[in-house]
């Protein structure tokens, strides 16, 4: 099969492939970016009970989570340019990168909205009536009550989902997008060094998790008693 | 100053409250009484509309409002008239004491927070937790905390202060605590409308009381008149069971 196993590859495609890692954490960082924005107006019609919304949020939750990410992958990256054809835009052209990054975050964000409404209604009612009840207006009550202990809350699920979302950026080699997993399976197919290639991939994603979560875990020990107000 | 008529509230098929009609002078404290389930925390609560009342009109001060046709501005005007100490207490569990008396200052009263901060010093002193100042909700006892909940309310220096069993989730040995700082309130004169179940703090500290039984006021008037001589069979049922026996008290 593959040539003789050599250490030295080993450190060698390390380096390799480090600058590649700004592609993945763009993926990443997008991907959370764009799931926070969707989790939050989809948890919307969830918390305030709004009759077709609600329904409709409920079918991108289970759609999203109910299905494996590199099929929403495909149906995206082969889908969307045939539905947009539809309406006269032509999408064939576009880079696979925004596809990656769209169905990422959309997925994201299935997963961030149930998130949010977890961590909203772990705030007790009690709280929210005392802020009417020295008069806060709702919107008032939700942004200096709920949200800053509704995210003290949200930090640890929010912490896990970056990480894993990290790992499932792998799969969009699939569609051709170069980032860690693509370049060293290139690498690894070139020289036929496969072995020292996924090896080398394996320590950059465990360094990148690794920093990460320690990362979060700071920022998780400074919120837990005051909430958004240590930031 | 508060006047409340034909207040009427329905959960469902259940009418909690059929027509309540209830005056309250300024500066008078008002115990309400009566067995659980009479609607007397859901009249409290729709006071200051942490209830929506079917039908009635609620008058506080010059404010006055008709339950059947407001706007949220009226809403929103109706409870700064009011302040409210809850029987779970309600500390905002982020902020810190001080920070729980200054909120409603700096956020809805639009006071400098130099100011709210000097007031709200001087408020945690008179119920005795100027050494708390710093102290987050879950390093404070329960009788801690709702001394915070009252400085919390007496920082909007309200029409009116509404307490929802202000002792009820209290530890026997805290309860004292509090109902000495209820009664150095009351001493100065401050507006309050109390939903309890202490009767012998009631019979002390109110100039009136209401007995409510299903969704209706049953009897009320003077403390005295009404626990020595209730005219009504239902107040003195409900007086016979929870009161000790002549001669004989704990």
């Amino acid at each position: 099969m593959g040539a003789t196993f050599d250490f030295s590859f080993v450190f060698q495609y390390f380096i390799k492939l480090l600058p590649t890692i700004q592609l993945t954490l763009l993926i990443v960082a997008s991907a959370i970016a764009i799931g926070l924005v969707v989790g939050f107006l989809v948890a919307l019609p969830q918390m305030y009970n709004i009759p077709v919304l609600r329904r409709v949020s409920q079918v991108y939750i289970s759609f999203f989570r109910g299905t494996p990410i590199l099929i929403q992958l495909f149906l995206f990256y082969y889908g969307l340019p045939e539905m947009l054809k539809l309406i006269a835009v032509d999408a064939a052209r576009w880079p696979a990168l925004y596809f990656v990054i769209l169905t990422y975050g959309l997925h994201s964000g299935a997963f961030m909205s149930e998130m949010i409404r977890a961590a909203v209604a772990s705030v007790d009612r009690g709280q929210v009536e005392a802020a009417y009840a020295v008069g806060m207006t709702g919107p008032q009550a939700f942004v200096r009550i709920v949200l800053p202990q509704a995210f003290a809350t949200a930090l640890p699920v929010f912490s896990n989902l970056i990480i894993a979302s990290l790992k499932d950026t792998s799969l969009a080699f699939s569609v051709g997008v170069m980032e860690l997993t693509g370049k060293a399976s290139t690498l690894a197919v070139v020289s036929r060094h496969l072995i020292e290639a996924y090896i080398s991939l394996a320590a950059i994603y465990f360094i990148v998790s690794f920093v990460l979560e320690r990362l979060l875990r700071l920022l998780e020990q400074r919120v837990q008693k005051r909430g958004l107000a240590s930031l | 100053m508060i006047a409340l008529s034909g207040i009427k509230k329905s959960f469902g098929k259940n009418e909690v409250l059929s027509g309540i009609d209830l005056k309250v002078n300024r500066g008078e404290v008002v115990a309400i009484l009566g067995p659980s389930g009479s609607g007397k925390t859901t009249l409290l609560r729709c006071i200051n509309y942490l209830e929506k009342p079917d039908s009635g009109v609620i008058s506080i001060g010059d404010f006055k409002l008709n339950c059947r046709q407001h706007g949220k501005k009226d809403v929103h005007a109706l409870r700064q008239k009011s302040a409210m100490v809850f029987q779970q207490y309600n500390l905002f569990r982020h902020k810190t004491a001080l920070e729980n008396v200054m909120e409603g200052l700096v956020v809805v009263r639009k006071v400098s927070k130099a100011e709210a901060r000097e007031r709200s010093i001087a408020l945690l002193e008179k119920v005795g937790l100027g050494a708390k100042l710093n102290a987050y909700p879950s390093e404070l006892s329960g009788g801690q905390q709702q001394r915070v909940g009252i400085a919390r309310a007496l920082a909007l220096n309200p029409e009116v202060i509404l307490f929802d069993e202000p002792t009820s989730a209290l530890d026997p040995e805290l309860v004292g605590e509090v109902l000495s700082v209820i009664r150095q309130i009351a001493e100065e004169g401050i507006t309050m409308i109390i939903v309890t179940h202490e009767m012998g703090f009631a019979q002390e500290v109110a100039n009136h009381v209401v007995f409510m039984d299903g969704g209706v006021i049953v009897e009320e008037g003077e403390p005295k008149q009404l626990f020595r001589y209730p005219k009504e069979e239902r107040t003195q049922q409900f007086l016979k069971r929870i009161t000790p026996e002549a001669g004989y008290s704990i």
